[in-house]
């Protein structure tokens, strides 16, 4: 999977998600400079691809970044305080989109799991990282993962 | 003009409305296949439904296949909104009865064009 879902495809999709869906012309999503500091309050949104071409796409995040990233998409304002039903609906929508979009790239057509958002991310026997990028939305990090199942 | 958004993600519901708020339609939301097919039922008429392919309960090209069943309902406009984005699914949801189909992400102004095309918002003129 790793030649097929290149690093480049995935940004390009990353970046597309984030223009259209949260952020405008803007392009507020950039490559993370340095070191990436480690999570102290991840959260995690993935989805898993199903079929012949087994994999996940996942984000993750700190939890108060993703409560702006659900303000974003919600277009609420900074100070308004993002429900946990909004939160995981909101934060599991863009991996949705993400996870989508990166099951495009794969030469055999496969189903999508519905969209989760946990503290934890459920580790899955025999996955192997595709791609990961790390990422920096408004300054914040943000790492886009795709993994390969079997 | 009345359009019914179909997605399990209130989240996408609330942009696909927004969006169409701002091309003046009113809205009523369900949030998958079923759910949707049960607002038609109760005697709602809607002139265009936006529809979400993955959906608990049913799917977006169920609901499809269904509603193109039914000649009562064979006025509606039908456009997909999904991350589905593979050629051979848009050929599915075209062949089931689909007029339209949008992919996700997809930004306002491609909701409009694709309305546009599908004639139920004027076409925007151009200086």
């Amino acid at each position: 999977m790793s030649a097929m879902v290149d690093s480049d495809s995935v940004y390009a999709i990353a970046e597309s998600v984030f223009s259209a869906m949260i952020d405008g012309d803007e392009g507020l999503l950039l490559p993370w400079e340095g070191d990436l500091p480690q999570f102290a309050d991840p959260l995690y949104a993935w989805v898993d691809l199903l079929g012949e071409w087994q994999g996940r796409a996942a984000l993750t995040t700190e939890a108060p970044t993703a409560h702006a990233l659900a303000r974003a998409l919600l277009m609420m304002g900074d100070d308004e305080v993002v429900s946990d039903a909004d939160l995981i609906d909101a934060f599991g929508e863009i991996a949705n989109v993400v996870g989508g979009n990166v099951k495009a790239l794969l030469p055999t057509q496969g189903t999508l799991g519905l969209p989760r958002v946990d503290a934890v991310l459920p580790p899955h026997e025999g996955g192997s990282l595709s791609q990961e990028l790390r990422l920096s939305w408004r300054g914040q990090p943000i790492v886009v993962a795709v993994w390969l199942f079997g | 003009m009345r359009a019914l958004v179909i997605d399990d993600s209130r989240t996408m519901r609330r942009i696909v409305s927004g969006t169409l708020h701002n091309l003046g339609f009113e809205t009523v939301e369900a949030e998958h296949g079923q759910a949707a097919l049960d607002v038609l039922d109760s005697g709602v008429h809607v002139d265009l439904a936006c529809i979400d392919w993955n959906m608990p309960v049913m799917d977006g090209l169920t609901f499809v296949t269904q509603v193109r069943a039914d000649p009562a309902l064979r006025d509606i406009t039908l456009m997909m909104v999904t991350t589905e984005s593979e050629q051979s699914q848009i050929v599915r949801a075209l062949a089931a009865g689909a007029h339209e189909y949008l992919i996700k992400p997809f930004t306002a102004d491609a909701i409009r064009e694709k309305l546009e095309w599908l004639g139920l918002v004027p076409a925007e003129e151009y200086v």
